[in-house]
């Protein structure tokens, strides 16, 4: 995994508070690369002493039962702000 | 308000029965773009509370209430993170969001365009407006039919009760500390309450329908969250002694003001100009004039980035 600082990417963050648990997903953050993702994640989901915390790409994700998962899905257009 | 389709209607009933929107594929347009508005509205409030907040944190007592005011300020940062976060998913680009948009243009309350002089002003802040945050978002968390917000709420929530409780614990606090303490809280309740009273917006008798409503992005309407907000707030100045235009009707437990709002403000002066009532038009203009703090505080959270970029460049 590349560690530039070009593209941005949307990273989905997943935790769990003790060992037993099950990693859940927290939330997303976006960053330029991994390092990065990893110091957002932290920051942002501080709200639980997490025992482990992960992050991976959303582009990352392979839809297994539907085609229209959430995490592959792409917005549908550009700059759609109002 | 937009011009609603068969979609639109067939979605209402959806999300009224229970439906959750996951993606943009489940969405009208008119259900996007009310959903576009609504997180602009919640990130922007998050995004300025910071710099607000950073501004009275200065005048912080000691080292510890630095420390506990300067996490509160992090968590805003988050939480205007997530918001912009979920306004990607929605094509919403994050470089217009920050830095392409003028200060006026960003939609957090009038509140936050003004200036936190001192602890006393940053305590009722956090009791007053983080208050109005979580009554709002609360109400949000509860009933939106956005999954993706449902759930990012959580911490959210989490957090914000945590601002709230460090807002009235050091209310209680200044407001037993002897007749110097208690005047700057008293000065910070007499413009910060009907700041407070403001930030839900139009009475229901002026705006009762609202698209926010018919898709189930939130749901209470303006007059309940208020009063909800009016029936935690009122009761709190009670037991500690503040005065406040309002009174709890002690039958109904309903809290009624006191003064006809909405009403002038001078933001010079910071204060309210309660013989002066207005219609809601000079209350808009009011807001879209902006207050005194609106292009520093905007102007703040960005400049940093700019001065990266120079830098780069050169
Ligand atoms: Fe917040
Ligand atoms: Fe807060």
């Amino acid at each position: 995994m590349s560690d530039g600082f070009d593209v941005d990417r949307i990273y989905e963050v997943f935790a769990r508070q003790k060992r037993e648990d099950r990693l859940e997903h927290v939330g997303a953050i976006t960053a330029p690369n991994a390092s990065l993702a990893r110091v957002y994640a932290w920051q942002t989901y501080d709200e639980a002493t997490w025992f482990e915390m992960v992050v991976a790409p959303r582009d990352s994700f392979e839809a297994v039962n539907r085609e229209e998962a959430p995490f592959t899905l792409e917005p549908r257009e550009e700059g759609a702000a109002t | 308000m937009p011009e609603m389709t068969a979609e639109d209607r067939e979605l209402q009933e959806k999300v009224h029965d229970g439906f959750l929107v996951e993606s943009e594929a489940d969405m009208t347009e008119n259900y996007k773009q009310a959903l576009i508005t609504q997180l602009l509205v919640q990130g922007d409030t998050e995004l300025i509370s910071a710099p607000a907040y950073f501004m009275a944190a200065r005048d912080a007592p000691t080292t510890n209430t630095m420390v506990s005011a300067t996490a509160i300020i992090q968590d805003e940062l988050g939480h205007a993170n997530i918001a912009y976060r979920l306004l990607e998913d929605l094509g919403v680009d994050r470089h217009w969001i920050l830095y392409e948009r003028e200060p006026h243009e960003f939609k957090h309350p009038y509140g936050f365009d003004q200036p936190l002089e001192n602890w006393a002003e940053l305590v009722v802040a956090n009791g007053f407006y983080d208050r109005a945050g979580i009554t709002l978002l609360g109400d949000v968390h509860r009933n939106t039919s956005y999954g993706p917000l449902k759930r990012a709420l959580v911490k959210v929530d989490l957090e914000e009760n945590f601002h709230l409780r460090h807002g009235e614990v050091w209310m209680k606090r200044l407001s037993t500390s002897g007749p110097e303490a208690r005047e700057k809280l008293q000065d910070a309740v007499d413009w910060m309450f009907p700041m407070g009273v403001e930030w839900f917006g139009m009475p229901d008798d002026k705006k009762r329908h609202t698209t926010q409503l018919d898709f189930k992005l939130k749901g209470m309407s303006n007059d309940e969250l208020r009063q909800t907000w009016l029936q935690a707030v009122v009761p709190l100045c009670d037991e500690l002694g503040l005065d406040v235009p309002a009174r709890v009707d002690e039958e109904s437990g309903e809290v009624e003001l006191t003064y006809d709002f909405p009403v002038q403000y001078d933001p010079e002066e910071k204060k309210w100009l309660f013989d002066e009532p207005i219609s809601w038009d000079e209350v808009w203009d009011r807001w879209r004039e902006r207050g005194p703090m609106n292009e520093e505080y905007v102007n703040s959270v960005r400049r940093s980035r700019f001065e990266i970029e120079e830098m780069l460049a050169a």
